[in-house]
């Protein structure tokens, strides 16, 4: 079990902000400083690296390697992981794989982005000749289409969406690395009478583009064991999918590829959805929450509106949710995006979680949500799950 | 929720495509209004949009067969934030149509009444022309179903 042989040794965040004074190099910059001193590891104890991509950089081709040189590293392993919001949570596993096959033993998961200052993204698959041309509002409009053949097929209480973004914003009001312009609380009535973007999806239900990095150091639990680390963050199940019923052309739209990650993830861990201590899951939209619910087997598939109701979501409630605030209440920070929550995931089994720490920390299940398909859900999905030191 | 009026987006002028070599025999079929759509060779299944290979078995073994191109509203959102040429023309439907063959379809759908718009709607193609001579292919109910 190579996954269970790696240790989370640290974790790095910078405040969340937008159009800030840095860049996606100064904000790795405060990362690597972070890690450092909290960890006690020397950089020259780095041999490897694995990046998320990065909007603010998408016209560098050599993101990872630019980053290696403008930190200092050298490295015997660095990669750059291609999941859009599945990438922070996927470079877990690929740095485990990594550190089990000889070829690095600590790596640096780094997550940096900054799509306010500098925003160089563009599409080059469907959307030219299939989407652009009929006004598809990217996301928005591809949630809204999916959102509005769930309901059609299984019902859907906005006030229930309205729920779960309470209970986020909440979460960030009491995080004070989310952006600051996020950190007021606001009310299911609020929420439902948000300007509507492309129906059924609310401003409120969407993310707002943000600057920021964050990271983790990851090593073997072998070293962390030998430098006596009295915390440590292990993962004990993952599962990804990308392109879920790629064969088809006609499928489920409501299925998504979290169902299978989810059941090999909690399989690999030997837990039930009922096991969970808290959930970190990936949000570019609300109404993704309340899915991942359905397909993780919090609840069974189209009872999602229903089981939102009879939970208690704050981070001293029944099943504590995003507790930093998610993506949406704290800000999405691009590409990096993906490191959120997983940061948030790794602090609270630390017991660093201050106002809003999990009482529950026996684990805690963290997802990612990558790219948007042609007129399905998304692209990839994964499911981690981690303990402390198991 | 319910909106009064719906544009319909026929007036927006719409920018040319740009194909790719595998989708140049579809563009190429709208000049006449005809809609052809990749079929595979070996297990039957219909695809959309074009690719290199059949998404069924992964090889070059599929041709092109013309459809009529008719089918039912899957999925609608209305959008209040328009992009491209379609900003400003708000609020216009993007539609998810299943066609009979089997293939989903991103399009508009040509309607200003909200009412006529219910997910199971019977709709046809409604070809708009482009500046080149090709046609995009939108969707219009189909009143004969």
């Amino acid at each position: 079990m190579s996954l269970r042989d790696a240790a989370i040794v640290g974790y790095a965040e910078t405040k969340i902000t937008v159009k800030g004074p840095h860049d996606g190099f100064a904000l790795a910059g405060d990362v690597l400083d972070s890690l450092l001193r909290t960890t006690g590891f020397d950089k020259e104890e780095i041999d490897g690296m694995i990046v998320s991509p990065s909007i603010s950089s998408a016209k560098n081709e050599f993101w990872a390697q630019t980053l290696a040189e403008y930190l200092g590293l050298q490295l015997n392993f660095c990669d750059k992981t291609e999941l859009g919001g599945c990438s922070a949570v996927a470079s877990v596993t690929r740095a485990a794989a990594a550190i089990d096959a000889g070829l690095c033993s600590t790596v640096l998961l780094l997550n940096s982005d900054t799509p306010t200052r500098q925003y160089q993204y563009e599409n080059y698959g469907f959307h030219e000749e299939w989407s652009d041309p009929y006004g598809e509002m990217g996301p928005p409009g591809a949630f809204g289409l999916l959102t509005t053949r769930y309901e059609h097929e299984y019902g859907l209480d906005y006030a229930a969406l309205g729920k779960l973004a309470v209970a986020q914003r909440k979460h960030a009001v009491l995080n004070e690395n989310a952006c600051e312009k996020l950190r007021k609380p606001i009310t299911v009535e609020d929420y439902l009478q948000s300007r509507v973007i492309s129906e059924p999806v609310r401003l409120l239900d969407c993310v707002m583009p943000a600057d920021g990095a964050n990271g983790l150091l990851i090593t073997s639990r072998k070293v962390a064991r030998a430098k006596q680390l009295d915390r440590f963050v292990v993962p004990v199940g993952y599962g990804e999918i990308t392109n879920l019923h790629g064969a088809r052309s006609i499928c489920d739209v409501t299925d998504t590829g979290h169902r299978i990650a989810g059941e090999r993830a909690l399989r690999q861990a030997g837990l039930k959805p009922k096991d969970i201590g808290s959930f970190q899951p990936y949000d570019d939209f609300i109404f993704a929450i309340l899915l991942q619910l359905e397909m993780l087997g919090f609840c069974a598939k189209g009872q999602g509106s229903a089981y939102v109701r009879e939970t208690n979501f704050d981070f001293d409630g029944d099943l504590p949710l995003n507790t930093g605030g998610g993506q949406i209440s704290a800000g999405q920070v691009g590409l990096a995006g993906g490191g959120t929550n997983l940061v948030e995931a790794v602090r609270q089994l630390f017991g660093d979680g201050g106002p809003r720490q999990v009482k529950n920390t026996a684990n805690t299940l963290v997802t990612g949500i990558g790219w948007i398909s042609y007129s399905r859900n998304w692209g990839s999905s994964n499911v981690l799950i981690l303990t402390p030191d198991a | 929720m319910t909106t009064t009026l719906i544009n319909d987006t026929l007036s927006v002028q719409r920018a040319p495509i740009h194909p790719r070599s595998f989708s140049q025999a579809y563009w190429d079929a709208t000049r006449e209004k005809r809609l052809l759509l990749q079929r595979c060779t070996r297990t039957g299944q219909y695809q959309f949009f074009p690719r290199p290979v059949s998404i069924a078995s992964g090889t070059r073994d599929w041709q092109w067969e013309e459809v009529k191109g008719h089918g039912e509203l899957f999925s609608h959102t209305l959008t209040h934030r328009g992009t491209g040429a379609l900003r400003g023309h708000e609020p216009y439907l993007v539609a998810l149509v299943r066609l009979d063959v089997g293939v989903d379809v991103v399009s508009n759908l040509v309607v200003t009444d909200p009412t006529q718009v219910k997910i199971g709607l019977r709709v046809k193609p409604y070809w708009l022309p482009l500046e080149d001579g090709t046609h995009l292919l939108l969707f219009q109910p189909d009143s004969a179903a």
